[in-house]
């Protein structure tokens, strides 16, 4: 069975709604579809955060997201990934990140697509950027997000 | 394995076949002496078939699942194996296997290309054109079933970098061997194929340090190491040095996450830049 999988990095909003109906529009094998949608806070390391600015490396982020959707589509029976990621100007609220999978069974969609947020942290080449009152700084990585990678080792599940 | 060799032997072909003796008898080509480089080849292939059999191959719909993941898997292992296949081939630590299928349905085929990679002493083309070839015979394979008029053609080597005979390109428009652009590697120099430079790019918060963006680096050798251009950045500019040395930087190699270790050859695009922060 082949997964079909989708990556877009734009600067549009996207439709939760349509990219749900994108999935399952004509078929009906699909059994569950998780979706992850990530907004952007209005705290973070510092407090009152204005405006986020995302940078990206052109080519590279679509090649990493869409190999990092291959191999969980490798690790789980998925019936489709759709992963889109929004880069330039965003302001607290605004949907960042929408991840979905479908499989037939809920089991393997939840799994991949944690699995595919927690490589997406740590592996696509992302900057954020975040525009407080205190001044403009470059987010730093967190080690926790190395962390859930890690749990994805073989052997841990 | 096409290089002339250094053999204390004497070539009865000193422009024929190295893997021929002077006796006539086939042996394997001495390569203890040659320098070790960088060295690349791309091969491909072609597999056509019915329309109907690309088709159910590109929805996914055949009966033995992904054709061409399989396939392309299997392209990659047959290139590990190659030395075990090829009699006087040498047994290589490949660095890179790439394979790729893509379907071509305006011409009722599949093409496959082939990229093999090494710092070694000898070409990798032998290992590009085993996994094109098994990449081919493992897509037949599959779809047999359905269609059994399948052809495989078109195997050929389109590009050799690196090695004594330095860089090789099959012209696109060519029917047969035409070598367009042969350079040797020996010299090197900023007029060889790729201009003797890699593209360096730095993002996000080192880009805003270094002030720069990207740069163009001249390369001594034909093949350095990530850390080699690292510190070939830092002996051009001093002051990037602190930037540089953190210990959390990440690095690519032709926009693929690299180590320190990774090969870089001329023309390739080399980036540098903090922990990611997306999602």
């Amino acid at each position: 069975m082949s997964c079909q999988i989708q990556i877009s990095v734009q600067e549009a909003e996207f439709d939760l709604g349509a990219v749900n109906r994108a999935i399952s529009a004509d078929r009906t094998d699909i059994g569950a579809i998780v979706t992850f949608s990530g907004l952007v806070r209005d705290f973070n390391e510092k407090p009152d955060v204005l405006a986020l600015t995302l940078e990206h490396y052109p080519g590279m982020t679509e090649q990493a997201l869409a190999e990092i959707a291959a191999e969980a589509a490798e690790r789980w029976p998925l019936q489709a990934i759709h992963v889109v990621h929004r880069v330039g100007r965003l302001t607290p609220g605004d949907p960042i990140v929408l991840v979905a999978v479908a499989s037939a069974h809920r089991q393997a969609a939840f799994d991949g697509c944690s699995f595919i947020m927690d490589f997406l942290k740590t592996r696509a080449p992302f900057w954020k950027k975040e525009n407080t009152r205190q001044g403009d700084y470059w987010v730093s990585a967190r080690s926790s997000d190395a962390t859930a990678a890690e749990r994805w080792q073989e052997g841990e599940i | 394995m096409t290089q002339q060799a250094n053999t204390p032997v004497s070539d009865p072909h000193p422009e024929g076949f190295t893997h021929i003796n002077a006796k006539g008898e086939a042996s394997m080509v001495d390569v203890t002496e040659k320098a070790v480089t960088a060295r690349e080849a791309v091969a491909e292939a072609y597999v056509e078939m019915q329309p109907e059999t690309l088709r159910m191959i590109v929805s996914g719909e055949h009966k033995k699942g992904d054709v061409l993941a399989v396939a392309r898997i299997a392209g990659i292992q047959a290139a590990k194996k190659t030395a075990d296949l090829i009699p006087l081939c040498h047994p290589l630590m490949l660095t890179k296997v790439k394979v790729e299928l893509t379907p071509e349905p305006e011409h009722n085929r599949i093409r496959i290309e082939s990229l093999c990679k090494l710092a070694g002493q000898t070409g990798v083309e032998m290992e590009a054109l085993t996994a094109a070839s098994v990449a081919a015979l493992t897509l037949y394979d599959m779809c047999k079933a359905v269609d059994k008029t399948m052809v495989i053609s078109g195997t050929k080597v389109l590009e050799k970098k690196g090695g004594k005979s330095g860089n090789w390109q099959m012209a696109s428009d060519s029917s047969g061997a035409q070598v367009v652009s042969v350079s040797g590697s020996q010299a090197a120099s900023p007029s060889a194929v790729g201009g003797g430079v890699v593209k360096v790019r730095f993002f996000a918060g080192l880009r805003e340090t270094l002030g720069c963006e990207q740069l163009p680096l001249s390369l001594n050798a034909e093949a350095v190491t990530l850390a080699d251009v690292k510190a070939l950045l830092i002996t051009s500019h001093p002051d990037w040095e602190d930037a540089l040395s953190a210990k959390n930087l990440l690095m690519s190699v032709n926009q693929q996450m690299a180590k320190a270790s990774a090969l870089v050859t001329v023309g390739d695009e080399v980036a540098f830049f903090p922990p990611v922060t997306g999602g």
